[in-house]
């Protein structure tokens, strides 16, 4: 990765591809397609039941492409997929045309062989390079997904958007080490919904007698689904990239009480800013303020609350009626402050609180012994 | 109904034999079982993958058998999971006594006997000759036992024949073989483990038969008593009947045997490609395929009447000699660590560090 790329201390964790196995499903529709044509070939050639293809040549490619798109429509529909059965289609159209184009009737079966090994081969190649086009960069603050061979595809996922991880590992990834990792994000990044579709019309006969065929279908349910350039493909080791992305996703998700200690510091935050503005506005009218100021200590506060607030804040006792009215409002806005703090306080986590307390109570017995 | 002598030999003994042979063959079966889970965890550290495949395969026919007793038992199936490492099965009932002893009999003696089946099914419908009943005249016990080996060595002879056979350019060969390597490779009841101490032996699989059968000697007092009771009605009955269920389990255990036994040359080259560089090791693989069809090729024009055992001679000739000549020229390296050294990439993408 160009470490123009990166952001601001951003570190690389581990750059990662799927396994050369991760995309079987893809490869398996290649495999077919060989061993079919090759067992067709043998079949229509050499088998003992070659005499039944020898009544016309068309045979073995009409043999050969009804199972191809009948294994099509099957995959299809299990895999809830229809590009697999258009893809075996533009196959078996792509056969016809080359025959009837190169005038290859006489020898179908050996095309058939032929042509099976090389879309095969150009399948492989079309596999291995779309996994190839797959990069994904797992760095301390995010997840980066590049994909697509021509139309190249980018997202990233920081690790606090991410709500929920999904894993999971097939018995070639659990054989082979790898396996993928969807990370689910709160806005809903990862997940998806299945849903297929086929029909069919057969018509019997010339007047009534007709049959509709309607298969397929799926019921509408959320499921974690990406598009594997959206997703951890295949990556491997399987083990050690999970438990390093759930670190990662850990280390930058706030727990209950760490939310908690984060509300409760803001409110810390807040009310400081705010003491702040008033204790400067106080010191900013203070030169009015000096020849009507009588500072009497030993004046009886109004409340007990005034006399708390007396130990930390002596500035407040001051009688209100020698101040300004500003002052007064200033001083009456400070009271609320405090107020405010001191139920804070008792909201925050328990632990703090006790700690807080024998520190309390540590120095009123050390005020107590130095008073004695 | 048939003629029968009535003796002790006849009405006791003879019901033995068929029994004596099964077990003898069972024994074969684990004994060559054992040898090959010896080579697979000597191969563990190199091929982590092949081993990972042979446990998968173990683990599936295992849990399928288990799952296959709490049919059998009515007891159901209310989860089921194969992992590379292990096989889960739970029953909806939790039943007891005689049910919960049979579907644990499935689980000890399944693994042994139903995946074999399978590939006896299936070499039944390839193969198709072999398969003879013995033909009983006098019923004693040497003569019931002579029955079964006749049974079984008639199947083992054409078995083999067929496997001398074989067309590698057959599509239903080649899929029968490799039927019986996948088979072959899990046709066992216990687990290759990644530690030394995790690798279960014969006598473990032994002990667990041993400890399920004495738990309830009376259900195997009650299987004795049926056996015999089914021996004796077939005694007057049809002879054949009782002899050829035994025959039956013996075939499957010679299958499996078959099955193992030709594991053991893909494990033999594999172990001896390890003595070979990288890249280069392919070659031994590539041999295999490319001898076989050359000579095909070459018998096309040049016929002669064993086509196929004279072309996988060659295969096998060619490979073994390719294979030896690059161990002695190709050698790897020998200072190589006994672990295989797994790296990460680190953040630069471009050095590499030991994994911790």
């Amino acid at each position: 990765m160009v470490k123009k790329e990166l952001l601001k201390n951003e570190q690389v964790e581990r750059v990662l591809s799927p396994h050369p196995l991760s995309f079987m499903k893809l490869q398996a529709l290649c495999i077919f397609v060989i061993v079919w044509g090759i067992v067709v070939w043998w079949l229509t050639k050499f088998s003992e039941y070659a005499s039944m293809f020898s009544g016309n040549n068309w045979y073995p490619l009409i043999l050969w492409g009804l199972v191809l798109l009948l294994i099509g429509v099957v995959a299809s529909l299990v895999a809830i997929q229809w590009t697999i059965f258009f893809l075996y289609l533009f196959v078996f159209a792509g056969a016809v045309g080359l025959i009837f184009w190169q005038h290859w009737e006489n020898d179908i079966p050996l095309f058939i062989f032929i042509y099976s090994i090389a879309v095969s081969i150009i399948g492989f190649l079309i596999v291995e390079l779309y996994r190839r086009s797959h990069k994904y960069i797992i760095t301390n603050l995010r997840i980066i997904f590049k994909g697509g061979i021509f139309t190249k595809r980018e997202r990233t996922i920081r690790y606090d958007k991410i709500a929920d991880i999904d894993a999971k590992q097939g018995v070639l990834g659990q054989i082979f080490g790898f396996g993928t990792i969807i990370p689910v994000s709160e806005s809903g990044f990862g997940l998806g919904s299945d849903k297929t579709m086929a029909a069919g019309g057969v018509e019997v006969g010339t007047k009534k007698a007709r049959l509709f065929g309607f298969a397929g279908g799926g019921k509408e349910v959320q499921t974690p689904i990406a598009r594997s350039y959206y997703e951890l493909h295949g990556v491997y080791p399987y083990k050690d990239v999970k438990q390093l992305v759930e670190t990662l996703v850990q280390s930058h998700v706030p727990t209950q009480y760490q939310k908690e200690q984060i509300e409760f510091e803001k409110q810390q935050v807040d009310i400081q800013t705010q003491m702040r503005d008033l204790l400067h506005k106080q010191v900013n009218e203070k030169p009015r303020r000096k020849a009507g100021r009588q500072p009497n200590e030993e004046e009886e506060p109004e409340d007990e609350e005034v006399d708390e607030e007396k130990v930390t804040k002596k500035k407040t006792v001051v009688p209100e009626e020698t101040f300004q009215p500003e002052q007064v409002d200033i001083q009456q806005q400070m009271k609320e402050l405090l107020k405010k703090q001191k139920t804070a306080r008792v909201t925050q986590p328990e632990e703090e609180v006790e700690e807080e307390e024998t520190e309390e109570a540590e120095k009123d017995e050390e005020e107590e012994k130095e008073g004695k | 109904m048939a003629n029968v002598p009535l003796n002790i030999d006849v009405l006791f003994v003879a019901a033995l034999a068929p029994i004596l042979g099964v077990v003898a063959f069972w024994f074969l079966q684990m004994f060559f079982i054992e040898i090959q889970k010896r080579m697979l965890s000597r191969l563990r550290h190199r091929h982590e993958a092949f081993c990972r495949f042979t446990n998968y395969i173990g683990i599936l026919f295992q849990t399928i058998c288990q799952a296959l007793g709490y049919t059998v038992t009515r007891s159901g199936i209310a989860a089921f999971q194969v992992t590379v490492n292990y096989g889960k099965v739970e029953p909806k009932k939790e039943k007891k006594g005689v049910f919960e002893w049979v579907a644990r009999s499935f689980l000890l003696f399944g693994p042994f006997f139903i995946p074999a089946g399978l590939v006896l099914l299936v070499s039944y419908f390839i193969i198709g000759k072999g398969f003879v009943f013995p033909t009983l005249v006098q019923y004693t016990f040497v003569e019931s036992l002579t029955g079964f080996w006749v049974s079984l060595s008639t199947f083992a002879i054409d078995f083999a024949g067929f496997l001398i056979n074989i067309d590698l350019l057959n599509p239903l060969h080649v899929g029968f073989l490799f039927v019986l390597l996948f088979f072959g490779l899990g046709i066992r009841p216990s687990y290759i483990g990644q530690e030394r101490k995790e690798k279960i032996d014969i006598l473990h699989d032994l002990r667990h038969i041993k400890d399920h059968l004495v738990e309830k000697p009376l259900y195997i007092l009650a299987i004795i008593l049926i056996l015999y009771v089914f021996y004796v009605l077939s005694l007057f009955l049809k002879p054949v009947l009782y002899v050829g269920l035994f025959t039956i389990l013996g075939w499957m255990s010679l299958t499996a045997v078959i099955a193992i036994l030709l594991t053991f040359p893909v494990l033999f080259l594999i172990k001896a490609t390890d003595e070979i560089r990288p890249h280069w090791k392919l070659i031994p693989f590539v041999t295999l395929a490319v001898s076989y069809v050359l000579a095909r090729v070459f018998f096309i024009y040049f016929p002669t009447k064993q086509v196929e055992p004279v072309s996988l001679l060659v295969m096998l000739l060619s490979t073994i000699l390719m294979t030896i000549l690059l161990i002695k020229y190709k050698r790897t390296n020998r200072f190589k660590t006994a672990t295989k050294m797994k790296h990460v990439r680190v953040a630069d993408g471009k050095k590499r560090t030991p994994k911790k």
